[in-house]
């Protein structure tokens, strides 16, 4: 069976997750519009280590919902790898793409 | 496990009353087999003599039906001789498996008058019954039930062995085993002397109508009745535990004292029982067995304002401590009273009672070597009074930020909508862990509506560390039938 992950769908996803929880409330984008290059934690991040779990846990369910992934964002897996999948967007979703159950 | 199941005893509520019930008990002193020895005072006289003092005064509604001091004196009486003719020895180990009922009352007074270590399991622990006898080693079952008050006595061919249990025997106490209802591993069974428990009941206090809310196997519910029926008061139960029917039955048999839970005012609240009932006689609610949250407390205060609202602190290994609320709408309170000694190691209450448990039947005992009990507890102390957050078990750690489920349970239970909230930790490596919550809605909303306005609503009222980062909405109660809320797991387990 063919289930290849799009990348880039699930980039817009975190784009608009990020987006949302800006609007709500949860966290202070600061003006920034959200991109695939938008620094999500670190030196230059947007997210303080709360902002950066309550988004994790939002495109854990929106990947889930939207696109049936089920993957974990914030286990220590996630923490031992080599570079943050925390760093940017992209990151993330590069690092959730290859959790998904592959083709 | 039930060895030798047949019944040698069945009694109901409709029985010939016997004529003498307060004749000195002749099984209780002595052992069996032994010839007759002079009766020493019995651990339960001071009860009796107060029943035989006020004997047309009322002791107990069941059922909606009234019964008096007369009437339970000679029940006690009855159920004594039932035990006689079932051969149940003194200082038996004996599960009364039964609801606040008539013959439950009586069966537990003539049980502790023979010296017998009563094992209470109420309806709450049906699925956990057979665990339960078998942990408390018990020797006799005595089943409750049906609407005319049937009583059951099985023998289990068991012979209780436990140290604890043998403790109580060679001081020729009685002894009562009350099950812990923790909301995180096995339940635990206390094991207490019966005769210093006993031994606060002998101050006079006030008489009080009271609703016997908290459970038949529950030291709130052991306290409940054994205050009000050493103060001449009267026992109001109830069988049905919604807001509605105790609302009602505070109408109906006017009420003056309900102990209960935070839960259950939550419940009250969300439903608005309170408007459909005439809650005038209700004098007093007091609360305890969970952490109540501030927000919880303000709003009872606004809709019951002429009730005083009063903090208990128990649990099954102490008693009931007596308390002192700084303010009607206030959670600090001071507690302890005579026989109990207070300290706070590490930001958690400890305490030393004299009443303390012998221990537990299936733990290690949970009291240091110098005699303190640690409660598990967190709490803050302002000078003589304290603040009890919650447990220990129980507080979420975001980031090394401490969260207290009760505190945004609290806030969350303020929003339009919201019927009941529990809030837990989960395990994520960013932060250790974070606020999920789960919540039950009155009506059906999108949960991506729901989450938005809550974290609206929390923002201004909560730091943002304890604003729920996890919802999600549930069909069913998330409270126990105790009225406790039932947070499930928590990130530790």
């Amino acid at each position: 069976m063919e289930t290849t992950v799009d990348e880039t769908r699930i980039v817009e996803l975190i784009v608009r997750t990020l987006r949302a929880l800006g609007e709500e409330g949860v966290v202070d984008l600061d003006g920034v519009e959200p991109t695939a290059t938008t620094d999500l934690f670190g030196a230059e991040g947007l997210l303080d280590s709360i902002g950066l779990v309550s988004l994790v846990v939002a495109v854990e369910e929106a990947l889930d919902d939207e696109l049936g992934i089920r993957v974990g964002l914030a286990d220590d897996r996630a923490l031992s790898q080599r570079h943050s999948p925390y760093r940017t967007v992209s990151s993330l979703a590069g690092y959730a793409a290859g959790l998904a159950p592959a083709g | 496990m039930t060895i030798g199941h047949h019944v040698v005893g069945r009694m109901t509520a409709g029985s010939d009353p016997a004529p003498d019930a307060t004749a000195p008990d002749t099984t209780a002193p002595q052992d069996p087999g032994a010839g007759s020895v002079p009766a020493a005072p019995g651990p339960i006289d001071f009860l009796l003599d107060g029943f035989a003092a006020v004997p047309d005064a009322e002791a107990l509604v069941w059922r909606g039906v009234s019964h008096t001091y007369g009437f339970l004196a000679d029940r006690v009486g009855d159920m004594g001789r039932r035990l006689d003719e079932a051969l149940l020895p003194p200082a038996a180990v004996v599960s009364l498996e039964a609801d606040f009922s008539p013959n439950a009352v009586a069966l537990l007074l003539a049980l502790i008058r023979r010296r017998c270590v009563v094992v209470p399991l109420s309806s709450a622990v049906a699925g956990d019954r057979d665990a339960f006898r078998a942990v408390a080693e018990v020797e006799w079952i005595i089943e409750l039930g049906g609407d005319d008050d049937t009583v059951v006595v099985t023998p289990t061919g068991r012979a209780a062995s436990h140290d604890l249990l043998a403790t109580l025997r060679g001081r020729r106490h009685p002894g009562l085993v009350l099950f812990s209802s923790g909301s995180t591993g096995a339940s635990k069974a206390a094991v207490h002397d019966l005769v210093p428990l006993l031994d606060k009941f002998r101050v006079p206090k006030r008489t009080l109508r009271t609703v016997a809310f908290l459970l038949f196997d529950h030291i709130g519910g052991v306290n409940t009745l054994l205050y009000t029926l050493s103060n001449g008061g009267c026992v109001i139960t109830v069988s049905d535990r919604t807001p509605d029917a105790v609302c009602a039955a505070i109408a109906r048999h006017r009420a003056e004292l309900l102990p209960t839970s935070p839960t259950f005012l939550n419940l009250l609240l969300a439903g608005e029982a309170h408007t459909r009932h005439d809650l005038t006689t209700l004098r007093t609610i007091t609360y305890g067995t969970e952490p109540m949250s501030e927000n919880t407390l303000r709003r009872v205060h606004a809709v019951l304002p002429d009730v005083k609202l009063q903090q208990t602190y128990g649990l099954s290994e102490l008693g009931i401590l007596r308390s002192q609320s700084r303010g009607p709408d206030s959670l600090w309170v001071r507690i302890g009273g005579e026989g109990y000694e207070l300290r706070v190691v590490d930001g958690l209450l400890e305490i030393k009672a004299r009443a303390a448990i012998l221990g537990y039947l299936n733990a290690p005992s949970p009291v240091t070597a110098d005699g303190w009990f640690r409660t598990g507890d967190a709490v803050e102390v302002d000078g003589e009074w304290i603040k009890i957050l919650g447990r220990r078990s129980e507080i979420v750690n975001v980031g090394g930020e401490k969260v207290y489920p009760a505190e945004v349970e609290g806030v969350v239970l303020e929003m339009p909508g919201v019927a009941e909230a529990a809030v837990h930790a989960e395990r994520n490596a960013i932060t250790g862990q974070l606020v999920a919550l789960r919540v039950r809605l009155h009506d059906p909303e999108p949960v991506a509506d729901f989450r938005r306005r809550l974290t609206a609503y929390c923002r201004e009222r909560l730091a943002r560390f304890k604003i729920p980062q996890k919802v999600t909405i549930v069909d069913g109660p998330l409270h126990s039938e105790r009225f406790k809320v039932m947070r499930g797991r928590s990130a530790s387990e």
